[in-house]
């Protein structure tokens, strides 16, 4: 039996030198497929929308048109990658709702009405990423605060339903890579018992459907797909450390199971969850995740980050209050545009970290997508139209970048069509809308 | 069209579970035919299709008049979006609801909730797996003893590593290595909850294993004998607190640290254990490690039972056994053989029975509880074992003890009263109290306290401790009104006493007690039952003001079951915090703007009256130099679109309108109702008859938890 000690999980740092449970499957990149290096996935949402007033006072949209591309100011953390990324404007996720934050965060990555139907991340957790060790990774930092209910998460395992997203940087690191004191001989094999145990869960799951018949097979099937997750992990032989993946590591100083839930730990909680993500990717165990910052409508107090320009200690700004700016001219308009700033500079963090492993005749962003996306556009109208989507990476050459492409009003289930065909899915339509998006792919 | 939205996600939570019929014979006029497609569109989403009601107001016997109705429709409706219903849409609509809704509304039986399976909540999860270790009947320790003192030192700037107690207790050491009962750093102070036995006791802090110190928290003192004082204490518990932990809650708890966050669905207050609950690979793995940790820490010689000599017929004994607990059933055939084949797969039997038990409490036949019954006319029959599961849940929060087993053997769950008798059993476990004190601090969001971020600055004393108080606090008020006061609803909101520890005491400028969480008279008339826990009063503020606004919500919402829409976009949030003005000054433009006040109105002259809290529940008299107005008007209490006024000039007359209302009675009993079935009422009628009898039987919360769970309704499924 694997036992994680929780005495290392105590240190600052987290660390496993190739130890991981999943070690067995831990397999070079380039092994995936004879079509060079996996591609992998990732959407990097952050809640509340953006400054987009209308006319020239909006902060997010980039000037220009196609490779014409003058950056704006919230997305000026991008300018490193401005030639790896597809600036997306004019698309839509459809009339109803509009106006609602929920309802927005439902359609977002489902691209139905009231979130009615599986998300683009799920469906491609089942189609491409199925067969690796993870099949889908969702790490949140404080995303699932404050009791949230269901609709405040954007990942739809089946129609109607969601689960929270991990929120705890060192538990979920405990179960991608295990502890770094491992048991002696764990390496040696599966461990018999646990073959067993999960041997006799599948066993019984199958007499549960027989009983049940019809009722609750989508509750029966994602037990299933949960399951085999843990059968890939207890079944993992013999480690592959590969270039992109060395010694995975995330800090986690100043973590602790009470400072999980301060606004002020969260930059530390977001970084640790980004560089698991990245890790968890770079290692082959996932190919498909999800990044969750905060919650809609969020409370989260970002002028206690210390150390960013949005830190004001006297005052408490939270990201929902913010966007209910009223004016540009109003004093809360400038608090909303330098934290949407601050979120894109971590999803550009994400972006240099993949920038920085080599991998194939490039590096990991090369072979990548990283999708930055809000439940809503304007936040101070919750607009649901001309939305705040960016395709970073090249996803191994599929998507034509470094350009700005306007939807002129087309629905983002078109997008969601064309990025998974960009993963190599074979995809016709998703959701309620039709696609491919033209002009995303090369 | 946001009303609609709303209710579009009770449906998807609640199923479709009822239907409301008007009289029968009744005639649709010619003229309404657009009116009734309008309100169909329009209105019925909230305001039933009937007019009975539903998250709006009745609309059924209007007797203000048709003008009235008319200009409502047209200024205010639908709520957030009233361009949408312009020229004749308004006149229209008004006829169509004066024609048509007369009488009152009869409800048919409720329609079955759907057949399925329900993933156990974290909470159910972990009790029913110590149940499971304590190897016997249901009797675990509630979640804070009666007995734990709870030590802080905040040590105001100064440089304090270590900080210990030491007292008659432990034997006054002088180091922690030695016995001294550590304080760990919490924020900027150092904490300890720790069990005392029952006796006087003294004590000191010890900092840094050098000074000792007198509690500076603790305004009892005595002398020391050496010219100095000691901290007294006194702790009291009636005979069944001081119950220790079940062996093995230990381990349970710890198992369960990695647990993973939990969704609830929208809108809905509770742990979910309903239809829209799914596990997650997080989810799996955790559970995974969770049995294999419980199953090592099980005393399996124990529930093997077969002496020295653990033969086949011993070990099949206890896979038939602890199976049946485990499952809550008696096993299937494929599945007894199964977990035979590893109770006995190798040489030491032992072994494998834990190996079986640690696959048992693996098993989705462990993790689900199944309501799928058996096929009788259209609809499906419980069976009696998940009657059992049922009503255990729904009561205690775990699995069936070994007497409701023994009841649904017999068959005695077959009827009604077989059922109430087995319920007010249940309700006489401390588990069942435990359940509905988590029923209480979820219902009134009072849980959330353990989170939500407040400005240090602003509140110094602010700890975990005291914030683990006003949770305490809110559970044992319920649970002391529901067993062991009247028993009746209008309690939770006059009662003029609490419990309190010496944190939060102090927090509300109230004597120490002698005993923690003892009964304690309100020194004074400020706070009024519920309304005046800081639980209550921190989680409906913003982190560094009051919030009228959430505070109005929080009475007509978790209080009254009255569902105002969400606020349109383009609002300009908070007001910003003015130094020279009141709370109540700021938000005066919510009822100068008219489209605000449509619903400002029902919100802020009820949130006005908490104005002598702030964000931590703390009483004032002034803010910002100016003095605190406290006066407001509970309007439409019954419901809204009434039209009714009770205005009030303090809180507690605000609870007094509260403890007269049919309404907040009856909203318990849909709370309730949401608690125990796992989903919203789809609509006014599926918790009327619930309501009814609560009401007619004189309002006993522990009568109406019976009938929630022995009624017929609750054993059938469609």
């Amino acid at each position: 039996m694997n036992v994680v000690s929780r005495r290392s999980l105590l240190r600052g740092l987290l660390g496993a030198a190739m130890l991981s449970p999943f070690a067995g499957l831990l397999r070079t990149a380039a092994a995936d497929g004879a079509g060079g290096p996996a591609k992998r996935i990732l959407f990097f949402y952050f809640p509340d929308g953006v400054p987009d007033p209308g006319g020239a006072a909006g902060k997010w949209f980039p000037q220009g048109s196609d490779t014409n591309v003058t950056l704006s100011e919230n997305l000026a953390p991008l300018a490193r990658f401005a030639k790896d990324t597809l600036f997306l404007r004019g698309l839509s996720m459809g009339a109803t709702d509009a106006g609602s934050h929920p309802g927005g965060a439902k359609k977002l990555l489902t691209a139905v009405d009231g979130g009615g139907g599986e998300s683009i991340d799920r469906w491609l957790a089942r189609n491409v990423g199925s067969a690796s060790p993870v099949s889908h990774l969702y790490l949140g930092a404080m995303a699932a605060q404050n009791n949230a209910s269901g609709d405040k998460f954007i990942s739809y395992p089946s129609a109607g339903t969601t689960v929270a997203p991990e929120d705890d940087p060192r538990a979920a690191f405990a179960r991608l890579f295990g502890s770094a004191t491992p048991t002696p001989g764990a390496s040696s094999g599966p461990d018999p018992d646990d073959t067993s145990v999960l041997d006799t869960a599948f066993a019984d799951l199958e007499s549960m459907r027989r009983r049940a018949g019809d009722v609750e097979k989508a509750k029966l099937d994602l037990h299933l797909e949960a399951l085999r997750d843990v059968e890939k992990r207890v079944k993992g032989l013999g480690a592959v450390p590969t270039a992109s993946c060395q010694n995975p590591r995330i800090d986690t100083a100043g973590i602790t199971s009470q400072t999980l839930n301060e606004a002020a730990t969260f930059p530390q909680i977001l970084r640790a969850q980004s560089d698991l993500m990245v890790q968890a990717m770079a290692c082959g165990l996932t190919r498909v995740g999800v990044l969750q910052c905060s919650q809609h409508t969020s409370e989260l107090i970002m002028s206690r980050f210390a150390g960013t320009p949005l830190y004001r200690p006297s005052f408490d700004m939270r990201s929902h209050q913010a966007s209910h700016y009223g004016d540009p001219g109003d004093s809360k308009f400038a608090d909303y545009t330098a934290q949407r700033t601050w979120f894109v500079a971590q999803a550009a963090y994400v972006l240099e970290q993949l920038a920085a492993r080599p991998e194939g005749s490039g590096t990991m962003l090369d072979h990548s997508l990283v999708v930055i996306c809000s439940e809503v556009s304007d936040g101070n109208t919750h607009s649901h139209d001309n939305m705040p989507f960016v395709v970073c990476g090249k996803g191994g050459g599929a998507v034509r970048t470094g350009r700005i492409l306007d939807a002129g009003g087309r629905r983002h289930g078109e997008l969601w069509v064309s990025l998974a065909r960009a993963m190599g899915a074979n995809l016709g339509s998703f959701g309620s809308g039709g696609g491919p998006l033209p002009g995303v792919l090369v | 069209m946001r009303v609609l939205v709303f209710f579009g996600l009770l449906g998807l939570v609640a199923a479709s579970q009822a239907a409301c019929n008007d009289k029968p014979g009744r005639t649709t006029a010619a003229d309404t035919t657009r009116g009734q497609a309008l309100y169909k569109d329009l209105c019925a989403s909230c305001h039933g299709a009937k007019g009975e009601g539903g998250v709006a107001p009745v609309l059924r016997d209007w007797t203000r008049g048709e003008e009235t109705l008319t200009r409502i429709i047209d200024e205010r409706m639908p709520q957030g979006a009233p361009e949408k219903c312009d020229g004749d849409c308004p006149p229209s609509i008004a006829r169509y609801i004066l024609d048509t809704f007369k009488g009152e509304v009869v409800c048919e039986s409720p329609k079955p909730l759907a057949r399925g399976l329900r993933l156990l909540s974290r909470r159910e999860l972990e009790a029913t797996v110590s149940d499971i270790l304590a190897g016997t009947t249901a009797a675990p320790a509630p979640a804070a003893p009666c007995g734990t003192v709870s030590f802080v030192y905040d040590p105001k700037g100064r440089a304090v590593t270590r900080v210990h107690v030491a007292g008659s207790f432990n034997g006054w050491p002088g180091t922690i290595a030695g016995g001294g009962y550590p304080l760990t750093r919490a924020g900027n102070v150092f904490a300890l909850a720790q069990p005392l036995p029952n006796g006087s006791h003294s004590y000191k802090l010890v900092l840094d294993e050098r000074d000792w110190i007198p509690d500076p928290d603790n305004p009892r003192r005595g002398p020391d004998g050496f010219g100095g004082e000691n901290s007294l204490v006194d702790v009291s518990c009636p005979a069944s607190g001081t119950a220790p932990p079940e062996k093995g809650d230990d381990v349970v708890a710890s198992a369960f640290v990695s647990y993973p966050k939990e969704a609830r669905p929208e809108a809905y207050h509770f742990d979910q254990h309903g239809p829209s609950r799914v596990t997650s690979a997080p989810l799996a793995e955790a559970v995974f490690r969770i049995a294999a940790t419980v199953s090592q820490a099980a005393d399996v010689p124990k529930m093997l039972a077969c002496g020295a000599n653990v033969d086949e017929a011993c070990t099949k004994s206890f896979v038939t056994r602890v199976g049946k607990r485990v499952f809550r059933r008696p096993l299937e055939a494929d599945e007894q053989k199964r977990y035979e084949a590893l109770a006995l797969g190798g040489a030491d039997r032992t072994k494998g029975a834990r190996l079986a038990l640690r696959a048992m409490l693996t098993s989705p036949a462990f993790l689900y509880r199944t309501e799928l019954g058996e096929k009788k006319g259209d609809t499906f029959v419980l069976t009696r074992w998940e009657v059992a599961s049922a009503m255990s849940y729904g009561v205690t929060g775990s699995m069936p003890d070994d007497a409701l087993m023994g009841a649904a053997e017999r068959g005695d769950l077959a009827t009604r009263e077989g059922r109430e008798r087995e319920a007010r059993r249940l309700l006489g476990t401390p588990r069942a109290r435990k359940h509905l004190g988590e029923f209480a601090e979820q219902w009134l969001g009072a849980d959330k306290v353990a989170e939500v971020e407040k400005q240090s600055a602003l509140f110094p004393d602010d700890s975990p401790a005291l914030r683990a108080a006003m949770r305490e606090e809110t559970r044992r008020f319920f649970t002391h009104v529901v067993f062991d006061g009247s028993h009746r609803t209008a309690e939770l909101f006059r009662a003029n006493y609490t419990f309190v520890d010496a944190t939060l005491a102090k927090h509300y400028g109230m004597a120490a007690p002698k005993t923690p969480f003892e009964k304690q008279a309100y020194p004074d008339r400020a706070r009024a039952g519920l309304l005046g826990h800081a639980s209550v009063l921190a989680t409906t503020a913003h982190s560094d003001q009051s919030s009228p606004i959430r505070r109005g919500l929080f009475v007509r919402r978790n209080l009254l079951c009255q569902e105002l829409p969400p606020p349109p976009p383009n609002v300009g949030g908070v007001p910003k915090i003015d130094p020279n003005a009141t709370t109540r000054e700021r938000f005066a433009q919510h009822t100068a703007n008219a489209s605000c006040a449509s619903c400002h109105r029902h919100i802020d002259p009820v949130g006005f009256g908490f104005e002598r809290f702030d964000a931590m529940g703390r009483l004032r008299d002034s803010e910002n130099g100016k003095p605190i107005d406290a006066k407001g008007d509970m309007t439409d209490v019954e419901g809204l679109g009434k039209g009714t006024s009770a205005p009030f000039a303090d809180l507690a007359s605000l609870g007094e309108t509260l403890a007269e209302s049919r309404a907040a009675e009856a909203c318990v009993a849909k709370q309730l109702y949401r608690f125990t079935r796992g989903v919203l009422e789809g609509d006014a009628c599926v918790t009327r008859p619930y309501e009814t009898r609560f009401r007619d039987r004189g309002g006993d919360v522990r009568e109406l938890l019976v009938d929630l769970v022995s009624s017929e309704d609750f054993t059938v499924r469609q």
